[in-house]
């Protein structure tokens, strides 16, 4: 397909990959509603949200441990670990959740078809259904991110870890005849992050700032067992007494 | 000022078949002239200044080429400009450092909010009624002038203005304004309000001021109920240097200690957290510097000026040994003197206090006894993590919440009220004061109420006469931001996008006000728009810099405004130390309510999502979960699960919080990050009415506190009320986490 | 007593010649609650999908749970008349039409179902690999794929079976018909004149097809399985699925005769032709099945509990003891505690005991499929996401729907064919079968079956 061809020649040589820093997440929620913001992603109003239908590509899950007064509290960003073994892809009818040439999990949303196949077979529950057809009450709409399409009912969506930027940017590298600087491709959530607790970056590149912290001994991937192999790393949440081993 | 791009397209009869065709009733038969130098599909960065809350922050705006339904000459039409799109942190401000919080990245709403006020309105129904008819501007203007005129011509200080805090030129010309008027000086009020803080650094520092911490200058960090990676002075700022803190240091991680009544967003980050009885947190300060003392590990004097305002100081706190504090704090005198030594053996260390820790009566005294720590761990001033911004111009709004109060008194003190003509802007006093200080009883007697206001809530529903502000996107911005960062900042932005709806800048009201006033006001606010008065205060700013004028303005236009290269220039003076070298001695923190009645202390906090119920009307920060419960849409109460058991509560109940001075209904959150013998509950949601989106919705658990304040600056002791509480029925949670709240087996994790 | 060969076509014609308004009145009242169903799906098309209870994570529900549960229902026919075919059990004779229909009737309501729970069910064509100007194929390594397939080559193949036998008898009804009957049933009966050369290819044909239909059979609900067991969600991702669903599949079809059977001989009087030996055989063969599913759920949950993964302990726990436990004893009950005794003892294994315990293993098996599919996507691997499901009235009603869907269908079906294969009865009854079959001893004269139809 020339076609395809012609588009991965762009971002063929990258591995798009995150690292999570959990020393660092403070659980500000600052990712969350950037990716919202970036993504078009549908408010669905508190009767929906009760009903478990509420969407947040990314989600700071968090987990308490212990009882008071020596209750711990832990973050824990979820947001789809982008895997090369994507169990959400195989199972789809349409290849509408289908593996790109940079090893992203891409979602053609004009594909799906509402099986919701998908969701159930993502470890992660980072998969969102559109119950309904959503709706931007005016003049909300004219917020809307033109680069990201609007999906409608029936249609299945969830991180793509900002393709659309990473597109932009790799377009415009090429225009300048240049590769793509490490950086250069900022996620939403990445952005937003204050504490830069994310990372995003090209895992092909070994000295982009994402491949050297990939290769911390703090990382670990989520859920690995499960043989997913996610392409986000996860930094673990050091204790103050036993900081010395982890320099 | 848009006149001269209105046209009307020719073929009316033909658009009406085809538009016809289309099926779409509001599609317009006008379009006006569209916005030059737009390329479609390609973005523009436009600074800004996120308006949320008082840090400041300095944003990008990204902005693309849309069609929008517009109101132009009193003509609905689609018109091609450019439309903010998304906000990111602007990377070349020295606050946000290219970052913003949850707040602020969802501030673009405010301009697209389906309920903003789009045009001029009159009172119709009753006050408060929220009944209101459209005006147009020229009548609206005009009746105001003839209010203004009428006061003017009697006691000109029948005029009053209410808002929240504001900084930079809008500060400057409606104090510019109200004097040239003879009006009563302007009261700038907001619930979270720091003078206690600022208070106790002039007396400590002689910097009336929030400190600015350098958090990556420190490696231990010890935190006093502080939320300050949340919603706490400058949380954007402080969470990027609390990256830095953690792992930007190459070799080295600080350690983060946080002392408080409930596991917060920010104490879920501490090494070691430690739980303490509100208002306590003075006597941990001074315990821990009895200990520094005592031990011989500083000596009193490094203290300076912040020591010579604490009782018993120079004598190294004879009374505060650990011992005594235990009692007070419930903290174990061998844990205190533990963390005494290591904030001097894990130095460079700071101690900030903050939140509840000051909203208490002894507030002032907790404030200083920190800031004696502070500066007796040397880490005070350009060496330590706690600094000063340098400012242009002093930014403190005088006394806020003493000031309110005043102004009501004044308004109740005689049957009809001294105040005739009041101006209300962003501030929302109905919904975030305690009962008790009668706001809104004061604001139903003044004759005649004043908005430009944005939004209909519990105060701006009361008015008479609403002339609707741009949004902060739609208008000219600056800022002096007060702390998060070491430079001098004046911040400034040029309206990101044209205005949606027929809405005007607050300041070219005034200014226009002023011209239609005459006389001594007009003479006072010569200048034809607010870029002009801006250019003004820039090109003075540029002198005192020694720039070429031209160049800095543009410069400013370009980046977001103006911040110093190198640290500490260009300040004003710093207040000096008030000359009273009065000791302050530290007082047990007054509480609302008997232990036996009401066995709960009850702490309110500042929402993330919320802050203080200013931001409850966006869609995205209702539907953003809160990150410790995952509560969506709705407010709820903190109890610990053996409290929860013992009072028959179970998760999601709907249970009654009662104090002295009111009671609400939310439902229960079981937390096992709340002392047994508390219960909390985030600020934001209750409002009566506040768009669509948070009207009737939750409770708020100011309506319940007890009218308490800090003696020396009547700040609300909003941390100080005991309420009981009991199970009413059921209830119900809107929970974004259907699941559990720990890992069955923790020890898979 | 004497069954004469006219008399066999009497009994078993009369309801294809006759009508009473009784009939009518049942059709158009259970006709009345098929159509709620369709109601229901119009009114989730245009809302949206999201009338439906489903939710995250519990992205299934009760659709899926239709699906699986009347694809297993279809495994009672043509399965079993198949393996009763090649055995030559004589006493399959007038059970193995009622059976092979059911197949065909459940086969074609459970492959609605994937079609009603799509997002956007407008563009199913997509699931279908249909040549298309954009070159695009649905993604063959899909289970969802190997379903399309599998369905339609066993529904395919089950109408063949069904209908190759019925040439004679519809024959034999277009020449007891007169006037459109007499032309409908000779264009269906395709010019069957009963030569020994046709009688000798039918029987041929029968026998491939028996040979044919039993691994298309076997994959069918195997692939079905593969649905879930495809996927990493936990107690899922397990290798006994398959047989594990196929053996379910086999246990409520053989249910689901059992009870059309009864159905069949109560309404349309045929005590003398459906009897009670033929509801003790198929009783027998539930009881085997039975016992097989109590040991496929006692070998699952045996090896979940003693693996102890985290993830699916969770699982476990709630269905064993938490929130569905209640569910799981109920099917427990149906489909072992129940029906063993009634199925065990000789004495109790009667036309009522089979009846009762059919109608306990048909709830127990829907059961089954349901706590197969909800309690695994309400409880993965981060707690976090769990979540609760709740069906709307919308799931109820299409799934109350398609039971009247299915008695509808079957009783038109039993109006326009006989539902016993006249012929084969007769072949069975005949003396010269009789030696070519000694399981079944019939006291009937001999006569000339063949010869009596072509007649
Ligand atoms: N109202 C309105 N009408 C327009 C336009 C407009 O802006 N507004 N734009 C005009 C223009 S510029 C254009 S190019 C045309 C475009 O008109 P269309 O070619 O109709 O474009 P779409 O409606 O986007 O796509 C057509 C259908 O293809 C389906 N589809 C998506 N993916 C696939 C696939 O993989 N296989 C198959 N078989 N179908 C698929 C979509 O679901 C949709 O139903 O519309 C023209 N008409
Ligand atoms: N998400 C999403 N993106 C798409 C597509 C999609 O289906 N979905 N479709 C793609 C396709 S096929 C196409 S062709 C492009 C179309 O992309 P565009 O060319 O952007 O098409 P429109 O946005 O419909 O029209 C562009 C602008 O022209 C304005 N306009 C209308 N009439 C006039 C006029 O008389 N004069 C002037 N100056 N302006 C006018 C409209 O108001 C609109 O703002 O979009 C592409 N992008
Ligand atoms: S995380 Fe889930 S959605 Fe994302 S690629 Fe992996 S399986 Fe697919
Ligand atoms: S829901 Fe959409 S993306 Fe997911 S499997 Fe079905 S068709 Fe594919
Ligand atoms: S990468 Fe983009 S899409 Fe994914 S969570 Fe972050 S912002 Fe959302
Ligand atoms: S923005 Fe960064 S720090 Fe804040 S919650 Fe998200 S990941 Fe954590
Ligand atoms: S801290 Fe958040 S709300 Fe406050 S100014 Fe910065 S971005 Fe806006």
């Amino acid at each position: 397909m020339p076609k395809n061809a012609e588009e991965e020649s762009v971002t063929v040589n990258h591995r798009w990959g995150m690292v999570a820093d959990l020393d660092r997440c403070t659980g500000c929620e600052a990712c969350v509603v950037a990716c919202r913001a970036e993504n078009n992603i549908p408010t669905v109003g508190e009767a929906e949200a009760a009903r478990g239908r509420a969407m947040h590509w990314i989600r700071i899950e968090r987990y308490w441990e212990g009882e008071f007064p020596n209750a711990r509290l832990r973050y824990l960003p979820v947001l789809c670990q982008q895997c090369d073994a994507a169990p959400c892809e195989p199972v789809c009818p349409t290849y509408a959740s289908h593996h790109t040439a940079d090893g992203l999990n891409a979602q053609v949303y004009n594909r799906c078809i509402g099986t919701r196949y998908c969701a159930n077979a993502c470890p992660y529950t980072v998969r969102f259904f559109n119950f309904f057809h959503p709706v931007w009450e005016k003049p909300l709409h004219l917020q809307l991110n033109p680069d990201v399409s609007v999906r409608e009912v029936g249609v299945m969506e969830k991180c793509t870890f900002c393709v659309q930027r990473i597109k932009a940017a790799s377009l415009q590298a090429r225009a300048e005849g240049r590769e793509l600087r490490d950086g250069e491709v900022k996620p939403a959530c990445v952005q937003a992050c204050p504490s830069e607790a994310l990372v995003f970056g090209d895992l092909n590149d070994p000295d982009s700032r994402v491949a050297r912290l990939a290769r911390s001994p703090r990382g670990s991937k989520l859920l690995e067992e499960v043989g997913t192999q996610p392409k986000i790393t996860y930094l673990a949440r050091l204790s103050w007494s036993d900081d010395e081993e982890n320099r | 000022m848009e006149r001269r791009d209105f046209i009307k397209l020719s073929a009316l009869t033909a658009g009406a078949a085809g538009l016809a065709g289309c099926g779409n009733p509001d599609h317009q038969l006008i379009r006006f002239l569209p916005e030059e130098n737009l390329i479609p599909g390609v973005a523009s960065w436009r600074p800004s200044l996120c308006p949320l809350c008082a840090a400041g922050c300095g944003v990008l705006a990204r902005v693309m080429e849309g069609d929008a339904e517009v109101v132009r000459d009193g003509r609905t039409g689609l018109l091609k400009m450019g439309l903010v799109k998304k906000l990111e942190g602007n990377p070349a401000h020295p606050v946000s450092r290219g970052k913003l919080c949850a707040r602020g990245q969802a501030a673009v709403q405010l301009a697209y909010h389906p309920d903003r006020i789009q045009q001029p309105l009159k009172r119709r129904g009753e006050r408060g009624a929220g009944e209101f008819e459209p005006v147009d501007w020229d009548e609206a203007l005009g009746t105001l002038a003839a209010w203004l005129k009428e006061v003017l011509a009697g006691d000109p200080s029948g005029l009053a203005w209410l808002s929240r805090p504001l900084r930079g030129g809008r500060r400057a010309l409606v104090e510019r304004f109200l004097a040239a008027a003879g009006a009563s000086p302007p009261v700038y009020f907001e619930l979270l309000d720091e003078s206690v803080l600022r208070r106790a650094n002039r007396l400590g520092f002689g910097r009336e001021q929030l400190p600015t911490y350098v958090l990556g200058a420190a490696n231990y960090l010890l935190s006093l109920n502080a939320d300050f990676l949340g919603t706490w002075n400058s949380p954007v700022a402080q969470a990027i240097g609390f990256g830095e803190f953690r792992q930007g240091q190459p070799g080295r991680r600080g350690k983060f200690v946080q002392v408080e009544t409930r596991v917060s967003q920010t104490g879920a980050n501490a090494d070691e957290w430690i739980p303490i009885r509100p208002g306590t947190e003075g006597a941990l300060a001074l315990a821990l510097a009895h200990v520094l003392l005592n031990e011989k590990l500083r000596p009193a004097a490094a203290a300076g000026s912040a020591g010579a305002h604490i009782e018993g100081w120079s004598q190294g706190l004879p009374e505060w040994t650990p011992e005594k504090a235990e009692t007070l704090t419930g903290i174990a005198a061998d844990r205190i003197r533990r963390l005494a030594r290591e904030l001097v053996a894990h130095g460079p260390a700071v101690v900030i206090a903050g939140g509840a820790a000051l909203a208490q009566t002894n507030g002032l005294a907790t404030a200083l006894a920190v800031n004696a720590l502070n500066a007796l761990l040397g880490s005070v001033g350009a060496s330590g993590p706690v600094r000063f911004t340098p400012q242009w111009e002093s930014t403190v709004p005088a006394l806020p919440h003493r000031t309110l109060r005043a102004l009501v008194q004044k308004i109740l003190s005689q049957p009809d009220s001294p105040v005739k003509l009041l101006l209300l802007y962003e501030a929302n006093p109905v919904f975030a004061t305690p009962p008790a200080w009668q706001v809104a009883a004061a604001l139903d007697r003044v004759p005649f109420l004043v908005s430009f206001g944005s939004f209909l809530d519990e105060t701006n529903s009361r008015a008479d006469l609403v002339l609707p502000d741009h949004t902060f996107l739609e208008s000219w911005v600056d800022d002096v931001p007060e702390s998060g960062t070491e430079q001098a900042v004046v911040s400034l932005a040029a309206p990101a996008m044209r205005p949606l709806h027929n809405t005007r800048a607050l300041p070219d009201v005034l200014l226009e006000l002023g011209r239609m006033l005459g006389g001594r006001v007009s003479e006072a606010l010569p200048w034809g728009s607010y870029e002009e008065f801006l250019r003004v205060r820039f090109d003075a700013l540029a002198r005192q810099v020694g720039a070429d004028p031209e160049e800095f303005w543009k410069r400013a236009l370009e980046q977001g405004g103006w911040w110093s290269e190198n640290g500490l220039v260009h300040t004003a003076a710093p207040q000096p130390a008030r000359a009273t070298s009065r000791l302050v001695r530290y007082q047990v923190a007054e509480t609302d309510g008997a232990v036996e009645e009401f066995p709960f202390h009850f702490l309110p906090y500042a929402s993330q999502a919320f802050y203080d119920g200013s931001t409850a009307h966006l869609p995205w920060l209702q539907e953003l979960p809160d990150v410790l419960t995952t509560v969506m849409w709705g407010s709820w109460v903190e109890l610990n699960p053996q409290t929860a058991e013992r009072l028959g509560i179970r998760q999601g109940d709907m249970v009654e919080v009662a104090s002295q001075h009111g009671t609400l209904q939310a439902p229960a959150v079981l937390s096992p990050g709340i002392a047994p013998d508390a219960v909390a509950m985030p600020i934001g949601q209750g409002h009566r009415t506040f768009t669509r989106y948070a009207s009737g919705r939750g409770a708020n658990p100011i309506a319940v506190l007890a009218p308490l304040e800090e003696p020396e600056t009547g700040a609300l002791a909003w941390a100080a009320t005991r309420v009981r509480v009991r199970r009413v029925g059921a209830g119900r949670l809107v929970l974004f986490s259907g699941g559990l709240s720990r890992f069955p087996h923790a020890e898979e994790r | 007593m004497k069954k004469t060969a006219s008399r066999i076509n009497g009994d078993l014609l009369r309801p294809v010649l006759e009508t009473s308004p009784r009939f009518y009145r049942a059709v158009a009242l259970v006709g009345a609650v098929a159509a709620l169903g369709f109601v229901a799906w119009g009114y989730q098309v245009w809302n949206g999908i999201g009338v439906a209870g489903i939710r995250r994570p519990v992205f299934w529900g009760f659709y899926i749970t239709n699906f699986v549960f009347w694809i297993g229902i279809s495994h009672a026919g043509t399965l079993i008349s198949a393996i009763l075919r090649l055995a030559n059990a004589g006493w399959r004779r007038p059970v193995t039409r009622c059976a092979e229909a059911i197949t065909v009737f459940a086969l074609m309501i459970g492959a609605m179902f994937p079609l009603i729970h799509l997002g956007r069910p407008w563009l199913a064509f997509w699931l279908f690999p249909i040549p298309n100007e954009r070159g695009l194929w649905p993604n063959f390594r899909s289970p969802l794929l190997w379903d399309f397939f599998a369905i339609n080559t066993y529904l395919l193949g089950s109408l063949l079976f069904l209908l190759l036998p019925m040439l004679p008898d519809f024959a034999l009804v277009r020449d007891r018909a007169r006037g459109w009957r007499r032309r409908i049933y000779g264009w269906l009966a395709l010019g069957w004149e009963g030569t020994p050369r046709q009688w000798h290819r039918l029987e041929t044909a029968m026998h491939i097809m028996a040979i044919l239909i039993i691994p298309v059979a076997v994959s069918v609900h195997s692939i079905v399985s593969f649905d879930f067991a495809m996927a990493p969600v936990p107690m899922w991702h397990s290798t006994i699925f398959a047989p594990y669903f196929v053996v379910g599949a086999i246990f409520s079809g053989i249910a689901a005769l059992i009870l059309a059977m009864a159905l069949l001989r109560k309404l349309l009087h045929l005590e003398e032709y459906l009897q009670p030996k033929h509801f003790d055989n198929l009783g027998k063969l539930l009881l085997v099945m039975s016992l097989l599913w109590f040991y496929f759920v006692f070998a699952e949950r045996l090896t979940v509990w003693y693996g102890n993964d985290p993830a699916e302990m969770a699982v476990f726990r709630a269905t064993q003891s938490g929130a569905y436990a209640p569910l799981f004893w109920a099917m427990v009950f149906c489909n072992f505690l129940l029906p063993m005794p009634l199925l065990a003892i000789q004495r109790l294994r009667t036309i009522t005991g089979t009846v009762i315990a059919s109608l306990a293993v048909v709830v127990g098996m829907w059961l089954e499929r349901f706590l197969i599919i909800v309690p695994s996507l309400a409880h993965k691997y981060l707690p976090y996401s769990w979540g609760t499901y709740a069906p709307t009235w919308v799931e109820i009603t299409i799934t109350v729907a398609t039971f009247a869907g299915m008695v509808l269908l079957y009783m038109l079906f039993a109006k326009l064919v006989p539902v016993i294969s006249v012929w084969e009865f007769k072949v069975g009854s005949h003396r010269h079968a009789m030696a070519a079959d000694a399981r079944l001893q019939t006291e009937t004269e001999p006569e000339p079956a063949v010869g009596e139809v072509s007649a």
